[in-house]
């Protein structure tokens, strides 16, 4: 071992904590960057001298008026009709999607690969081409409006079927053979997916969970058309982004922080106890089309 | 059997006969749904729970009310009529579209003649279209803006003149927030000082017809240059948003809307005024404004007893009584003649300042959307004209694309070519022939060809068939041009004329 290797060894770590000091030094502007926003909307919800907007971020006096204030307001209403419409939404979505997912996957069928590409290719029409025409169904139904949260659950739901990629790919990769010692041992079809398939795929079933139960709790464009003019079938997106309107903006600019906060609240809750099965359902689900 | 479909057919004779007989009654309970503004959702409870308590016909409402801002009740009113509220406040601006889309039911005779005797008469004139029909109750008149100021920056002599109000708030280092550069609406202020006009005529279907617009003018000049001082100054902003005072403004030009979120924010310090007067070559003008109402409507409806109850209550919402309560509570400043000569509207000084300001305002007529959009650049050209040639270039800028609205409506010809991308939309760059010939650069390109036609077209008509001077300037490409493109020879300037039959081609 001469000097000039322990050099070279010396230089090479310097190097490397070099590279790794400015890594971090990025990775912390940026997640500041992504935060700030953040930051921002929860200290402005805990701003009690003023309603309006101001130039500044640290309150300067602090308190829960504004959460308290929110009960005197529509928002709870808002909050439960999307609560049951996210929540609704979740199960049955998951439900159609891992049954169909599962058939797909496992049965052979004639009409099985025209019916994957006739729904590839209405998936490929936007959702929102069809906006209009489902307004008017809804309505002749008397689901839009202050019933809107029925009238949104059905369509959230029943589209949903087309959703099955990522958990077919991922129960492709579960071996055939599991089915069949199954089915030897005289498991039935549905004893197959419940008891062997489904425990196997804890990661898409969460994963499955909860981009159905993102997509109502997000949703604004289809909430605001179908609930138009009438506070009780809101969901919490539309109603809060009537707060700031004109002649509203100055008196509830707080209040929507507040609101914004509790919005974010559940869905961060849900995301950071159960982001690792997220990360392997999405991944997972990648391996095999 | 056919006695049995008579027997039905006299039964349900009868039948129709016995809901016309009941017509003439109002008496009953009714289902509507009432659209006013989140701040006044409550009051309008109270009042509609009153009309029920005291009308003497008999008609109960059971009242949805749904909060609705007037600023954007046309647009939820459009989405769906039927599914709107019976009774709904909307801003004027709003009007026509309204009833275009049918959402908008007449007023009786009756309610007609109230209306015109009860209410302000340039409100009277905005609920009524050029063939004297009458479309909706105004509601108040107070849709105007003005100023708000902090006493302890400006001292009160001073409100009346734009210059030390500039002075004072440089002095103090304080803003003035007045929207100069991003709304035409607060921007108009300046050419209504100098007495500029902007009319905009509709014919029956709505359809602008033409327009008599004296912004490019001597007035629209002196108008720019009272503009420039404003937006030359560092302390000014371009802003109408009232929370500016948390952020160091001592000058909101903003509207009554904000008058209760003013005195949260300054306390005693508030100062309201009319908007003060500018100077320009030694001479004052006063700054002018829009002003406009805010009305409430009835939906048409099927049912006619029906609709002749919600006029009641229309009625009774926009009448005296209900006006002064929403004064009291809100400052609503009524349209309401009664309402208004009333002590405490009369005394209330923000009101005060909205009417002193309204001798100086123009009434918001119908206005074409584009217009909007074209004005408001104004106050960023002003602000970056350095001569008065600049200030001069703005306006006549402004003159053209105002005058380019009514040549694209009108059907005017263009002309498309490569020198423009091949744009026969209404843009900057599009070629109008005004009078039927335009002058133009054609820059030097690989194709320097094009062809005339009409706004939003394509048509082939008019074009290298249709030279008769100056073809020794053009290619004559044979088959190779389908499109009946002029293709000049040489890059250069040109004068095309066209006189309806052939095209002349003069090389400048």
């Amino acid at each position: 071992m001469s000097e000039n290797t322990a050099k070279r060894h010396m230089g090479l770590r310097a190097s490397r904590a070099l590279s790794n000091t400015l890594i971090h030094v990025l990775l912390v502007v940026m997640s500041v960057v992504w935060l700030i926003p953040f930051v921002c909307i929860l200290l402005q919800s805990f701003r009690v001298e003023s309603t309006w907007q101001v130039g500044y971020v640290i309150p300067q006096k602090w308190g829960f008026d504004n959460y308290v204030n929110l009960w005197n307001t529509d928002f709870p209403r808002w909050y439960m009709n999307t609560l049951i419409t996210a929540l609704v939404t979740a199960v049955l979505q998951t439900v159609i999607v891992l049954c169909m997912s599962y058939t797909l996957s496992r049965f052979r069928f004639k009409m099985r690969q025209p019916l994957m590409r006739f729904m590839l290719i209405l998936g490929m029409f936007p959702g929102m081409l069809s906006m209009i025409i489902l307004y008017r169904v809804l309505k002749d139904l008397g689901l839009t409006q202050a019933n809107a949260v029925p009238g949104l659950i059905l369509v959230y739901v029943a589209s949903s079927g087309m959703g099955y990629y990522v958990s077919k790919g991922f129960f492709d990769t579960i071996p055939m053979s599991l089915d069949e010692a199954a089915r030897v041992d005289g498991a039935t079809r549905s004893q197959v997916l419940y008891k062997i398939i489904l425990p196997l795929a804890k990661p898409i079933v969460i994963y499955t969970i909860l981009t159905a139960f993102m997509g109502p709790w997000g949703d604004f464009v289809f909430a605001r058309y179908i609930s138009f003019g009438a506070s009780a079938g809101k969901n919490v997106a539309v109603g809060l982004y009537d707060w700031l309107s004109k002649d509203q903006i100055n008196k509830s600019y707080t209040l929507f922080c507040a609101g914004g906060v509790l919005v974010a609240l559940p869905v961060t809750l849900l995301f950071l106890f159960l982001q690792k099965y997220y990360v392997e359902g999405v991944t997972g689900g990648a391996v095999k089309g | 059997m056919k006695k049995i479909v008579s027997l039905l057919l006299s039964l349900a004779m009868v039948l129709s006969m016995c809901s016309f007989a009941s017509a003439d009654s109002l008496a009953g309970t009714y289902d509507i749904k009432v659209w006013v503004a989140n701040e006044i959702v409550d009051l309008t409870k109270k009042q509609i729970e009153n009309f029920n308590a005291t009308n003497d016909l008999g008609i109960v409402f059971n009242a949805t009310i749904e909060a609705q801002g007037e600023g954007d009740a046309a647009t939820a009113m459009v989405t769906d009529v039927d599914a709107g509220g019976d009774i709904y406040c909307f801003a004027q601006d709003q009007f026509a579209r309204l009833i275009q889309a049918g959402a908008l039911a007449k007023l009786g005779q009756g309610a007609a003649k109230t209306v015109q005797e009860g209410c302000d008469a340039d409100a009277v004139k905005a609920v009524t279209t050029s063939d004297g029909t009458m479309w909706a109750y105004p509601l108040t008149a107070d849709n105007g803006y003005f100023m708000y100021y902090d006493k302890t920056v400006i001292p009160e002599e001073d409100i009346d003149s734009l210059e030390k109000i500039i002075a004072d708030c440089e002095a103090a280092g304080k803003n003035i927030n007045f929207e100069m550069q991003t709304s035409a609406w607060y921007l108009a202020s300046f050419f209504f000082g100098t007495g500029c006009v902007s009319v905009w005529k509709t014919d029956e279907a709505g359809k602008f017809t033409s327009v008599t617009d004296t912004f490019n003018s001597d007035k629209g000049l002196i108008a720019v240059k009272g503009m420039k001082k404003l937006l030359d100054s560092p302390v000014h902003v371009s802003s109408s948003e009232i929370a500016g005072f948390a952020n160091n403004a001592a000058v909101v030009v903003s509207g009554t809307w904000a008058s209760a979120d003013a005195k949260n924010m300054l306390g005693d310090n508030l100062g309201v005024a009319d908007l003060p007067s500018f100077e320009v070559d030694g001479q004052e003008y006063h700054l002018g404004s829009f002003f406009g109402f805010k009305l409430m409507g009835v939906k048409p409806q099927s049912d006619p007893v029906k609709a002749a109850a919600l006029h009641r209550l229309a009625q009774y919402l926009t009448g005296t009584q209900c006006s002064l309560e929403r004064h009291a509570e809100r400052g609503w400043g009524p349209a309401d003649l009664a309402a208004k000569a009333d002590e405490s509207v009369a005394n209330d000084p923000i009101l005060k300042a909205v009417y002193e300001q309204k001798n100086y305002g123009v009434v918001q007529d119908a206005i074409h959307g584009s217009w909007w959009d074209t004005a408001k650049v104004i106050g960023d050209g002003v602000k970056a004209a350095a001569t008065e040639d600049d200030l001069k270039a703005v306006l006549q800028k402004y003159e053209d694309d105002i005058a380019a609205l009514f040549t694209l409506d009108t059907s005017a010809l263009l002309f498309v070519g490569a020198w423009n991308g091949w744009n026969n939309a209404d843009t900057a760059d599009t070629y109008y022939l005004k009078d039927g010939a335009l002058t133009l650069d054609v820059p030097e390109s690989d194709y320097m060809g094009g062809r005339i036609v009409a706004p939003g077209s394509w048509d082939t008509d008019k074009g290298f068939a249709q030279v008769t001077t100056g073809a020794e300037l053009i290619k004559d490409l044979g088959a190779e041009n389908p499109d009946n493109n002029i293709v000049f020879a040489e890059a250069g300037n040109y004068t095309l004329t066209w006189d309806g039959t052939a095209i002349t081609i003069v090389r400048n």
